[in-house]
């Protein structure tokens, strides 16, 4: 036992060695939080908008007023889908991350916003975020989908964002040990051979508290583990496994067309939340 | 070998009742109506639809009382909605998918 617990405190002083360096540049999520994403009927939603590194919980980045938050939602596969903004809803919290805190919003939307059954695409456009580390911006369009009622609508459907990923199947409706597949897409045009990157949210974010679970669920046996990388292929089609219930981050890297922000280098990447769930009575 | 032997007996039998069943069935299984009614204003809205997606245009809503008795009987428009104001006690609204295969919702349930 001791020889673990020394072993196990020399893996944490790795990590936090690590932290201050390179691994953490990578790995960003701009999370768009719901506890659940297929509801049987409307209720009022409360969500969280926080910006971090889902498998550690932490570091968290201070967010910017987000350039535009808003929802498309479809009842039906002939129904006109239905934009709303939902900008009005955001307010400005501090997220205490594993280790510090940031600059986050929340958003309490009325069940009036998600009341009819249908597909709700939920969209978030941040402001560019200055990773000083790099000297670069990063900026996340990014989707959560949810379902109420179980009638489908536009949840296959691009929403025209600069970078995007659009779903090949129903984020909101994945068992776990499934596969979810979808196409990265740059101003509505596949990009092959995208770089992706897939996160598991490890620590269980908690919207009351407005903080993540110290302790995270499972230990990653390897740094590949905590942050997966995948390519698309030729067509700009990805595949990932779910291998656990939860929320899991999709993230393509640096595939939307702008490349620079106020003098240096942007990263406009698309990311898209999924959630797998047990099968059980 | 037992397996073998159970599987030659008793399995075509259980295939056949399951292709029969899937024949009958199919249309359920894909196509489940899905009903939900809620308050707005003074009246009741009902929106119905199917879990693959197909409109529910067109197709029949019905309001019954508490003893079953049919108080209203209308078209879903071609959004799969109807509105109506609610009648006195307690009642429930049937959205009819079409093959027997209904939806219902209680009053008590409509908020």
């Amino acid at each position: 036992m001791p020889v673990r617990f020394r072993a196990a405190a020399v893996a944490a002083a790795a990590g936090a060695i690590a932290g201050v360096f390179s691994p953490f540049a990578l790995a960003h999520f701009q999370m768009l939080y719901v506890p659940e994403s297929a509801l049987e009927r409307a209720a009022e939603t409360p969500m969280a908008i926080v910006f971090t590194h889902p498998f550690h919980g932490g570091p968290t980045m201070n967010m910017g007023l987000p350039r535009s938050f808003y929802v498309v939602s479809q009842r039906g596969d002939d129904a006109a889908p239905v934009k709303t903004d939902l900008s009005k809803y955001l307010q400005p919290i501090e997220w205490q991350g594993v280790g510090n805190k940031a600059a986050a919003y929340r958003a309490k939307l009325p069940r009036e916003v998600v009341r009819s059954m249908g597909d709700y695409v939920f969209a978030l456009e941040p402001e560019p975020y200055l990773e000083k580390e790099e000297d670069k911006y990063i900026q996340q369009f990014t989707k959560l989908v949810m379902n109420v009622g179980g009638v489908p609508g536009n949840w296959d459907k691009p929403l025209g964002l600069a970078a995007e990923i659009q779903p090949l199947n129903k984020p909101y409706a994945n068992w776990v040990g499934g596969v979810f597949s979808g196409i990265v897409l740059s101003q509505g045009k596949p990009v092959p051979f995208a770089r992706i990157e897939l996160e598991y949210v490890n620590h269980a974010p908690d919207l009351n508290a407005q903080a993540f679970a110290t302790a995270g669920a499972i230990e990653a046996p390897h740094p590949s583990y905590e942050n997966i990388s995948v390519r698309a292929d030729a067509a700009g089609t990805f595949s990932i496994g779910l291998p656990r219930a939860g929320w899991w981050g999709i993230c393509a890297l640096g595939v939307g067309p702008s490349k620079k922000h106020e003098g240096k280098p942007l990263s406009q990447d698309a990311v898209l939340w999924v959630q797998a769930k047990d099968m059980k009575r | 070998m037992d397996r073998d032997r159970e599987f030659a007996r008793g399995r075509p039998v259980a295939v056949l009742v399951f292709v029969t069943g899937l024949a009958w069935l199919t249309p359920a299984f894909a196509h489940a109506p899905l009903l939900d009614c809620y308050i707005e204003g003074d009246s009741v809205k009902c929106e119905a639809g199917f879990s693959d997606g197909t409109s529910a245009a067109g197709k029949k809503l019905s309001v019954l009382d508490a003893s079953h008795k049919l108080l209203v009987a209308a078209v879903l428009d071609k959004t799969g909605a109807y509105s109506f104001k609610p009648p006195k006690g307690d009642y429930q609204v049937v959205f009819d998918g079409g093959d027997n295969h209904t939806a219902t919702i209680y009053s008590t349930e409509i908020k």
